[in-house]
């Protein structure tokens, strides 16, 4: 394989898991870049894309799982996987905070994902990472 | 410093797309970053005066926009052939909203260029 400078990416995902392609294509990319040496520096999801951090998901056994299959690679390849919040709660999830916080009956955020505010994004824009972005359908 | 500039290429209300756009938007700006939106297409809705969304009881996207320059946002873009597709003349647009040609030269302005959704 040809010499490649290693960058470094943040990646986006707004498309969610079984309504959009993005979360699937994201990882594609991912293991893609991890396989070339490059490093992926953090995972943000945002808009719908939250849903893939949820641990209620549970498909029908012939269909991937998106949401574990994604939280297996970040765990493996030790890559921070962040909600965004205010998009997380909108959507019904929580992590233990979140629910005793706002009071609710249940918390749903799948490990290793972990919920932060845009400033995580922020941080993302102007440091020297490639920001990538994975939405999903109109 | 880097600037980013935001695309919004959806009209409002039909969803939570750019609203969260402008939540991203609004974050750049309260880090002291150099951010800018630019309207495309039926996102040009966004800047139309007049908005009465009550009666679908949603927040008026209008008022957000209204208090970009003071949370620091740079520049508020309208693509012109989009305000033209859709009668948009200039005394129906809100005020402090700039009318571009959204080329490349335009884009060539910006370090960061992203569509929010």
């Amino acid at each position: 394989m040809q010499e490649v400078t290693p960058q470094s990416y943040t990646l986006v995902i707004t498309g969610a898991p079984y309504a959009s392609q993005a979360p699937q294509t994201a990882l594609e990319f991912a293991r893609a870049a991890r396989a070339s040496g490059h490093r992926i520096k953090r995972v943000f999801l945002y808009g719908d894309g939250v849903q893939l951090a949820s641990a209620l998901t549970a498909p029908p056994s012939d269909e991937s799982h998106w949401p574990r299959v994604w939280a297996e690679f970040l765990t493996s390849e030790g890559i921070p996987g962040i909600v965004c919040i205010a998009s997380a709660l909108r959507r019904g999830l929580v992590d233990e905070n979140e629910r005793k916080r706002h009071e609710l009956t249940a918390s749903n955020l799948r490990p290793p994902f972990i919920i932060a505010g845009l400033g995580e994004w922020v941080e993302a824009q102007r440091g020297d990472s490639r920001v990538l972005y994975f939405h999903g359908a109109r | 410093m880097s600037r980013t500039l935001i695309i919004v290429d959806t009209p409002p209300y039909g969803s939570w797309g750019g609203r969260e756009a402008l939540d991203m938007v609004f974050s750049l700006a309260a880090f002291d970053q150099e951010v800018s939106l630019l309207f495309l297409d039926a996102g040009v809705h966004w800047l139309r005066k007049g908005q009465a969304p009550e009666d679908i009881r949603q927040k008026s996207a209008e008022r957000n926009l209204l208090a970009a320059p003071v949370f620091g946002v740079e520049a508020l873009l309208a693509d012109d052939g989009a305000c033209q597709t859709y009668g948009l003349s200039e005394d129906r647009l809100l005020d402090g909203v700039t009318r571009v040609t959204a080329d490349a030269a335009l884009l060539a302005g910006f370090d960061h260029i992203a569509f929010a959704s």
